[in-house]
């Protein structure tokens, strides 16, 4: 039975920042406030949280400042959305950082996302999607202003994305769909409406997402992808039903897509391995009970023992850490 | 990234590719560069414009560069321009954007570009005619997105789309037409789950606006969800539909048909789990809401019936045996009620 190589993936994280002569590294610009968020997380996870420098990393979130906006951009010189805006509020939380921010900018800034409808957009140009929900809602949770949130407007918006499976999409009418389960189950344990979820119905859905193969994945007659093992598995944890699902079939599948020379996890096995996959499998491995992780919030996807301090954890169940062998 | 296979790369190769990328690397980082401080700078020119076609034709997914190009088009381009010549710039981006969209069809930042530019269009083209450019193009999205759902069926930004342009036309399609779509799709494959969820809300849509009858249609359904299950019982999409159908309806009669209907296909398939599954669920509905009209006898057989499923049921889908020893646990419960 393969092990996951703790100490290779650690080395690929470190490695992700360091080539800068590296074409692709720079074409996804767009995401790298994202990624440095997925990767200190998979270390925190992993208890190797000093493996990437403090007091660098904050600067980084700092530089990204969008002043026109009142947010925090991907990048240097991009504008600012709501994702890049929890990310960063994530990695400053995880580092103990937040008393870097200009809480109220960013409050004007969440708040002024959301639509009339209920929804929230990504950035003043309005595309709209349950994720920014979720963004803005666990942001605004984090800076401990939830206060602030109209919570049944926002609630309503959620009601009217849930589907004849008891699922959820990124639109009102939209098809569920696993990553858009997690945004709106999440929101919804944030703001204490579960009861707005049709347990058993979405349960089962989601214990359906489970392939032969053992693998996740993230709609009907779809592929599995490692990255569904957090989408479905913290679903499935904030409702109580984790048993729902083969947890060792699971856990066989997150580690055989691993790169087993350079490190990370892929999608799935023999693929290229990369950041996002790297954190959602070993947040996947965490909530499975793997042996020698750090638990993992479901609800925040960030260590537990922070969410927890900070008072915001919710009733979430995971399955019980494995002593190693 | 998903779906790319890992290629194990000598060092000789990498580094050969490493010096090809570094020509273009220094393209892309000029080009960035020289963007984003015309960015800072407000810069509305044609030449900013010029600039974003080539970034973004490097990087689609750069949303600040497609923010930027839109900011150029509302505060540079187009308050010199007539409606005409905004028309057809419009029309250029929407070109531009179907050219992008064949080959990245699921980048989020392309779509919300189409639709801005279908929320730009102006009026005209003349004043007796104010909406005739905007039914032009709204027809035509719709022909659009039957494409890109020709080439995937399941692609979920062009469900969502499609949703989008069917509630933005100015004249509305009938919900009918839709309906028929979906049975288009789903009779080319019973496995299009998108497509059954799409008619899951034509239909409520029809039914709550009483524009069919609810009763009538919901038996036309269950017709054509019988078809679909002996066709493919394996298919899950329509045991999920099912499922559906049977929730919309409170009455006992049809809960026993469809029962009935569902153990004549296990007799055919006697290791369909699906059947197997649905009928502890219908079973178990039957136990639950209708415990007062039922005699113990039959509660007695539905029990019995019930927990032998379910232990059939973690044999041969034993990934989710807990969730039927759940299910057995629960309705054990149910027979000690009595």
């Amino acid at each position: 039975m393969a092990r996951l190589n703790v100490a290779l993936h650690v080395r690929y994280i470190q490695s992700l920042g360091e080539n800068k002569d590296d074409l692709m590294y720079h074409l996804t610009a767009h995401l790298r406030m994202n990624a440095i968020y997925w990767g200190l997380t998979a270390l925190c996870v992993m208890n190797h949280k000093d493996a990437l420098d403090r007091e660098e990393m904050i600067e980084f979130v700092m530089s990204c400042w969008d002043d026109h906006a009142g947010a925090f951009g991907a990048h240097p010189g991009h504008d600012g959305h709501v994702h890049s805006t929890l990310s960063a509020i994530q990695i400053l939380a995880i580092h103990g950082a937040l008393d870097r921010l200009d809480v109220p900018r960013i409050v004007k800034f969440l708040l002024s996302l959301q639509q009339p409808s209920g929804v929230f957009a990504g950035d003043a140009f309005g595309e709209i999607d349950t994720r920014f929900l979720y963004c803005a809602v666990s942001a605004l949770s984090l800076l401990g202003q939830l206060d602030k949130l109209d919570i049944e407007k926002t609630v309503g918006y959620i009601q009217r994305c849930r589907n004849f499976d008891g699922g959820f999409g990124a639109v009102a009418g939209a098809e569920s769909h696993a990553a858009q389960v997690f945004v709106c189950t999440a929101t919804l344990a944030i703001l204490d409406r579960l009861d707005e979820i049709d347990y058993e119905t979405l349960a089962w859905w989601l214990a359906e997402r489970q392939l032969p193969n053992g693998g996740l994945n993230g709609r009907p007659e779809k592929l599995e992808d490692v990255c569904y093992s957090f989408w479905v598995l913290s679903s499935l944890s904030i409702l109580n039903k984790l048993t729902w699902i083969d947890a060792d079939k699971l856990v066989e599948f997150i580690l055989s897509s691993q790169d087993p020379d350079n490190g990370g996890i892929a999608d799935r096995p023999g693929d290229q391995p990369d950041v996002f996959h790297t954190v959602f499998g070993v947040a996947g491995l965490s909530l499975l009970g793997y042996p020698e992780l750090d638990d993992v919030d479901p609800v925040y996807c960030m260590p537990a023992s922070l969410i927890e301090k900070m008072g915001l954890r919710k009733g979430w169940q995971a399955l019980p850490r494995k002593k190693a062998e | 990234m998903h779906g790319v296979k890992r290629v194990r790369y000598s060092k000789e190769a990498l580094e050969a590719r490493r010096q090809r990328d570094q020509a273009r690397l220094k393209e892309y980082l000029a080009l960035t560069e020289q963007t984003l401080v015309k960015k800072e700078q407000n810069d509305w020119s044609q030449e900013a414009f010029d600039l974003t076609t080539r970034l973004l034709h490097l990087c689609p997914e750069f949303y600040t560069i497609w923010k930027y190009r839109r900011n150029i088009m509302l505060d540079g381009i187009f308050p010199r321009s007539s409606p005409l010549e905004i028309n057809e710039l419009l029309s250029e981006e929407l070109s531009l954007t179907t050219a992008s969209l064949k080959l990245h069809p699921k980048v989020y930042v392309i779509w919300t570009h189409r639709r801005w530019c279908l929320e730009n269009v102006p009026d005209g083209p003349s004043e007796t005619d104010p909406n005739g450019w905007r039914s032009a193009y709204w027809n035509k999205e719709l022909y659009v997105v039957e494409k890109m759902l020709d080439a995937d069926a399941r692609n979920f930004h062009a469900w969502n789309y499609r949703r989008y342009v069917l509630a933005s036309m100015p004249i509305k399609r009938p919900e009918q037409n839709e309906l028929a779509y979906t049975t288009r799709k789903i009779e080319a494959n019973f496995s299009n789950f998108s497509a059954w969820h799409q008619r899951s809300k034509v239909l409520t849509s029809l039914w709550e606006a009483g524009k069919v009858d609810p009763h009538a249609s919901r038996e036309e359904e269950f017709e054509l969800v019988r078809n679909a299950m002996y066709t493919d019982p394996a298919d899950q999409s329509v045991w999920i539909y099912h499922r559906w159908l049977v929730s919309r309806g409170d009455d006992s009669e049809t809960l026993h048909r469809e029962i009935a209907s569902i153990q004549e296909l296990l007799d055919e398939q006697p290791d369909s789990k699906w059947c197997m599954e649905s009928l502890v669920f219908y079973k178990r509905i039957l136990l639950r809401n209708q415990a007062s009209n039922i005699i113990d006898a039959e509660r007695e057989v539905l029990i019995t019936q019930c927990l032998r499923l379910l232990d059939m049921l973690q044999t041969i889908d034993p990934n989710r045996r807990h969730r039927y020893e759940d299910h057995a646990a629960e309705v054990k419960k149910l027979g000690d009620v009595t």
